[in-house]
This record gives structure tokens, sequence and C-alpha cells, in this order.
């Protein structure tokens, strides 16, 4: 094959390896951006602060938002979304991440939890869940996790047992964020005996946090208020009405949840949008001026791999292994760039709040960055995930 | 927004794939060590078969995508041949990117007019000087001697030599896991394949991450050659720190986890390792590669998100 100048003219009129999200997408990234200058003070470093004032700014923002129709950008119109594309959806995320996460624990109930409605729930369910979360009126949690059943999350067993029409279930989970302040939990639960496919019998729940039975005990840790806690379930009561996606079909769900998460949590933002305020306010410091450079491009790369899985998610062809590979990527980045800044913060690492470097951004950011090879499956997980695409049947 | 290839470029790479296999593949770099003239024969004639002398990379965005996918399948087989200067040549002299001292050239005794450019764009004519270096690492590298300065700046074509360049790379490491993928999967240790070990499947998996990253900013940087050609420096440069840091640890992992067999070059995994040296140590490596970014940077921005250095294209 010789390459011929005449053959390279693009006969699909799609423009092939350009990089530019589009006139819309850009109008939507200045629009949020204003939002965000003139809603969100100063300084602010999200919704799960020791200061009850956050979240009441971030339960503002939400309906602020729901009202200029941004809250749901990208959910489809049917649904009370504007059925933007994945590209204005990346916009939304970016932009959010990028700025601490002014819509606090929403997120979720936005991210996958209305999704999931969307694609498993009935249609009563889709008229009384969706439209308080497009309203952004209501904060979910997701009650996966449990003490024995971590990155082996299908051997999880909280149990719901068969009650008249219903079920009662008991059990425990941990790591629940946003349990104290969330109004509605999804649940899963096991349903009938073990079998020897763990997978099997699982079902996801639809529960009020309020219900009787249900307790929340916070856990004190290096990310700060409401981001881990523990969640006992005694005997709650569940109607028929409350399960999503039929008895016994919880992995589905699962697996949707956590597909959405894997790609949804764009940390790249906020690493580079703390990488400029830092050089803007501090300036990069001689020592560090190489490694500032590749942490540059350590962002882009990871931003790129970010893309990719939303590319094949557009497509309608997502893989696992490609989001797997852009998690690696961006957890592991998220670190990287606060260790960069902390060595540039050099004896200020250890301060907090609005005196510290970049109004304590820095220092919120490191912590957290902790959690993120950790957080939504472990990076082992992933790991596990991209191997066995890569050995495929020859392991 | 479409971070694919256009489908035209990623035929032309298969067809490059086809005729190189045709060569022999790695063998084709094992028989020019012994005959270096082989390189100006087959070599050259297959490349001659595939169009890259009417190939221009610089002409258009699915010329320099066809032209990425080249260098791409040279780099799985670690084509004896300069394909990038030849793809970049000027007036029939290929282009070598040098350092301020010594002009060492990969190939150098393959043309007898070359223009050879700073990264910061000074470009001279030269012609070679000396014999090859004939060792493990270079074994086709060649010193040039200087011929006069060229008035017209190389900005540009360097930019394209830093980005092809790191195409040829990506070649080279993507080949370097497919290899470690095959010796893991079948070799047996302790009654079992290698690769049935967590730690053996978790460098593979740390490998492909790089490989992937790798590939995505490499069709990035090409984009951003015609998007902002004025300020494109510091993308290139990027993607070439990229390139030799990713390199660095695949090329590591891959040949480790060969064993003793990664060493001895009846394995493609030590060829590849070999001959890649001097892509990756001419005219410099990682470290000053990351100092010449942040000038860069420092002078003409860098596109993100939000602003970084002078300036940013998204602010």
């Amino acid at each position: 094959m010789i390459w011929a100048p005449s053959s390279a003219q693009t006969t699909s009129g799609e423009s092939d390896l350009d990089y530019d999200f589009g006139d819309r997408a850009a109008e939507l990234r200045g629009r949020l951006r204003q939002l965000i200058a003139d809603e969100i003070p100063p300084g602010y470093l999200g919704a799960f602060t020791d200061d009850p004032a956050d979240l009441e700014v971030a339960q503002r923002f939400c309906h602020r938002l729901a009202d200029e129709g941004l809250l749901t950008v990208a959910w489809p119109k049917e649904y009370g979304g504007a059925g933007g594309s994945v590209w204005e959806q990346t916009v939304v995320r970016e932009e959010m991440w990028a700025h601490h996460e002014p819509r606090g624990a929403q997120y979720m109930g936005l991210n996958w939890v209305g999704p999931a409605i969307m694609a498993f729930g009935t249609d009563e369910q889709k008229q009384r869940f969706l439209p308080p979360i497009a309203a952004g009126d209501v904060i979910w949690c997701q009650g996966f996790s449990e003490p024995d059943a971590g990155s082996d999350l299908a051997s999880l067993t909280t149990r719901a047992e068969p009650d008249g029409d219903g079920w009662r279930i008991t059990g425990q989970k941990i790591w629940t964020s946003y349990a104290e302040m969330a109004q509605w939990c999804v649940l899963a639960a096991r349903v009938g005996t073990a079998t020897a496919k763990k997978h099997e019998g699982i079902t996801m729940f639809l529960v009020p946090m309020d219900r009787e039975g249900i307790s929340v005990r916070p856990i004190r840790s290096m990310l700060g208020r409401h981001h881990l806690n523990e969640c006992f379930f005694d005997d709650v009561w569940a109607g028929p009405d409350e399960v999503l996606g039929g008895v016994g079909n919880g992995w589905s769900v699962i697996r949707r949840a956590l597909a959405h998460e894997r790609v949804g949590i764009v940390r790249y933002a906020r690493c580079d949008r703390l990488l400029s305020a830092f050089a803007e306010e501090e300036g990069v410091p001689e020592l560090l001026r190489a490694r500032w450079a590749r942490a540059l491009v350590d962002v882009r790369v990871a931003r790129l791999l970010a893309y990719r899985a939303v590319r094949e998610q557009e497509a309608g062809e997502p893989r696992d292994a490609t989001a797997s590979i852009a998690r690696l990527a961006v957890t592991q980045c998220d670190q990287q760039v606060a260790e960069v800044l902390f060595q540039a913060q050099e004896d200020r690492s250890l301060e907090a709040g609005a005196d510290a470097p970049v109004a304590g951004a820095v220092e919120d950011h490191w912590r957290y960055a902790q959690a993120a090879t950790v957080a939504s499956g472990t990076i082992e997980i992933q790991r596990m995930i991209v191997s066995r695409h890569l050995l495929g049947g020859r392991k | 927004m479409n971070p694919d290839l256009p489908s035209e470029a990623a035929e032309y790479g298969a067809g490059a794939a086809r005729a190189f296999a045709s060569l022999g593949g790695l063998d084709a770099a094992r028989r020019a060590e012994v005959d270096p003239a082989e390189r100006g024969r087959s070599v050259a004639r297959a490349l001659e078969a595939l169009g890259a002398d009417q190939l221009d990379p610089r002409a258009d965005p699915d010329a320099a995508a066809a032209a990425g996918e080249l260098c791409r399948a040279a780099g799985r087989v670690m084509l004896p041949y300069p394909v990038v200067p030849l793809l970049l040549r000027t007036g029939g002299a290929p282009l070598a990117v040098v350092g301020e001292g010594r002009l060492r050239v990969d190939h150098g005794d393959l043309f007898d007019e070359w223009r050879v450019a700073t990264v910061d764009g000074r470009a001279q004519a030269a012609k070679p000087a000396s014999s090859r270096l004939a060792t493990k690492l270079g074994p086709f590298v060649v010193d040039l001697s200087p011929g006069g300065p060229q008035a017209e700046p190389a900005h540009r074509d360097v930019a394209f030599h830093l980005t092809l360049s790191a195409w040829l790379v990506l070649g080279v490491i993507e080949r370097a896991v497919e290899l470690a993928v095959e010796h893991v999967s079948g070799r047996v240790q302790f009654g079992q394949a290698l690769s049935s070990f967590q730690a053996v499947q978790f460098q593979l998996a740390d490998a492909a991450v790089g490989v992937e990253g790798l590939r995505e900013l490499c069709r990035f940087t090409l984009w951003r050659l015609f998007a902002d050609p004025e300020r494109c420096q510091p993308d290139a440069l990027a993607v070439r720190l990229h390139a030799l840091e990713t390199a660095r640890t695949v090329l590591r992992t891959t040949q480790q986890l060969h064993g003793a067999a990664g060493l001895c070059d009846e394995y493609d995994i030590s060829i590849l390792c070999r001959h890649v040296q001097p892509c990756l140590r001419l005219p410099f490596g990682s470290e000053r590669t990351a100092l010449e970014l942040a000038g860069a940077v420092e002078r003409m921005g860098f596109d993100s998100l939000f602003p970084h250095g002078a300036r940013s294209a998204v602010g």
C-alpha cells in the first residue's frame, strides 16, 4: 500500500483526531465557571468539612444548577435532562471536581444512582426517585462494602429475609460516604442461602435512611467528617416496591454502578487546577521545575486516558480494561501531584485552613489523594482486570 | 471531539507492518548488524514501496497520522533505517535533532547530506564524518561534521521530529509488552505458567497503562502540531519526555520478565532494547528533556484545562 495524498480525504465528514470539544461544550464550561464564581465562596473545600455551612453551600448550588438546567445536563430528555453528549457530561464532571465538587454528595445520585434507576427501575420507581435527584433535593449513599466484603464485594453477608410481601434486612455496611447526611440508600443484601456462585442472590434495595432499625456511626479518618461511616441495619423493613432491578439481579446493578464510578471521578481536573493555582500564587520552586513539568504531562496523559474510556462509552463499546487503565493512571496521578505540591509547600504542608497556601486546598488534596487508589475499587483490582484482558485465556 | 485515527492512516500503518514483517521483522535488524549495507538495499526498497518518500507529515493531519503509524510500525521491529529523518527531509536532506556539541546521528552514514537542528530550532547542514560506532547500543550511530548554518529555522520540523520519534518508541514498547505476554504465558516454573503469578500480572498491567498512555499522548500531540503550530514546542517536548520515561520502565519490566533469556539476541526483546537506545539517548535523555520542557512551558504555556506557564489555550 502506497500513501497517496488524494486518499487522505475523509469521506465520512467526521473529523478524526480532533480534541476540540466544540462550541457547546466550551460555552457550558464558561457558564459553569461563572456560576461557581458567583455562588461558591473563595477557598471552598467541598461539602464535607466540619462547618455545616459548607453543606448548605452545596445544597444551594445544586438547586441553582437545577434551575439553570445544568444539574442533569447528560440525562436523557425523557427523564428531565438536557440530553447532552458524553463530552458535555465530561465538562460538567471536570469543572465540578476541579472546584472541590460543589454539588456535594449529590454527584453520586446524578452520576450513577439516577442512571441505574433509569436502567433497572420500574416506572413507579422512576417517577418517585428521579425528579428529586434532578431537582437537587436529595442525597443518596451506597451500602455496598462490608467489614468482610471489600474488594471481594460479592462475599457480602447482609441478609434480606422474606417477611410477608417484603423483606427484613440485617447486616453491617462500612466505608459508607455521606451516610449521616443521606436521605436514601442503595443497599446491597443477599436473598436466600449462599450458593457456589457468590454473585447469585445479591439484591439491591432502595431504602430511606430514617427507617427504623438503621443507625450510622461516623469513622474518624484523615479524610475528614462524612467520608467514612459504618451503617448498621437491624431488622430493617423493605417493601417489594423498593427492590431495584429484580430479586437476585443486584450484581448487574453493582457492575453498572462501579463502571460509572471508575470514569466518573475525574481527579485529574483538580490536579490541573491546583498546579495552576499554586504556580500563580506562589510560583514554581526552582528545585521542582523539572518535576513540575512531569506533573503537567502526567495530568495530560491521565485526562487523555479518561477521554478514551468516555469515547468507548460514546461508541457503545465500553471495555472494562480501558476504564481500569484510565483509573490506574488518574488515581496515581492524583497522588503524584499531591506529592509535588507538598514538596513545593515544604514546611507549610502541615498547615490547614484558609491561611495555608492556596487557602488550604493543597493540604486538603494531599489527604484526599491518599484514598484515590482505594476508593471505588482498589488499584489492585484494576490491575487484575487489565492483566486478565492482556493475558486472555492464556493465563 | 474524536480521539480516533483516520481509518486511512490506520490502514497505511497496517500495510507498513505487513511490509516490515515480510523483511523478517526484527531479523532485519539482526541482519543489518552483520551487514550494515543491507539497510540501503532491502529496507530502503521496502520504504520506497510504501511511498514513504512521498509522505510528508507536515502537509496535513491525515498525512501526519499516516506518518505516525508508519513510525509505530517501524518501532515494532526496530527497523534499521532513519525513518523519522526520512519523513522530514527538506530538499532531499533528512532531518536529525542534535545536541549543542557533537552531531551524533543514528544511521548517519546512509545519507551524504543531512540537515540537523537543535531543540530550539537552529538548523545547519551536515555530512558524515566518522565510521559507525558499531557498539552493542549504537550499532549504526555516526558523527556528522557541520556544513554551515542555514537561515531557515526548523522549529516546526523539530516538533514533528520529537513527536514522530515518540510514535516510534510507542511501537517499541507495544511490541515489548506483547513479547512479555507471550513469554510469561509459555514459560512454566514451579509447575505453573509465570503468568499465573499475581506479581507478574501486575507488572504487565502497569506496563499496559504505560503503553496506552503514550498512545493517547502521541495522537493528541499530532493534533496539537496543527491546532496550535506556533505554540506546540511544549507539546512535542512533553510527548518526547513521556516516551523516554515510559520506555525506560516498560522495557525494564518486559526484559526482566524474560529472565536471562531477555538478554540474549536470539530473543526479540534483546534486539528491541539494544537498538532503540540511540532513539532514547540522542540528542539527550529525559532529565535534560524535562528541563527543556519546563523552560518551554514558562515561555509558551501548556494547553490544559487551566492556565499554566505563560498562557493557556483554554484558560
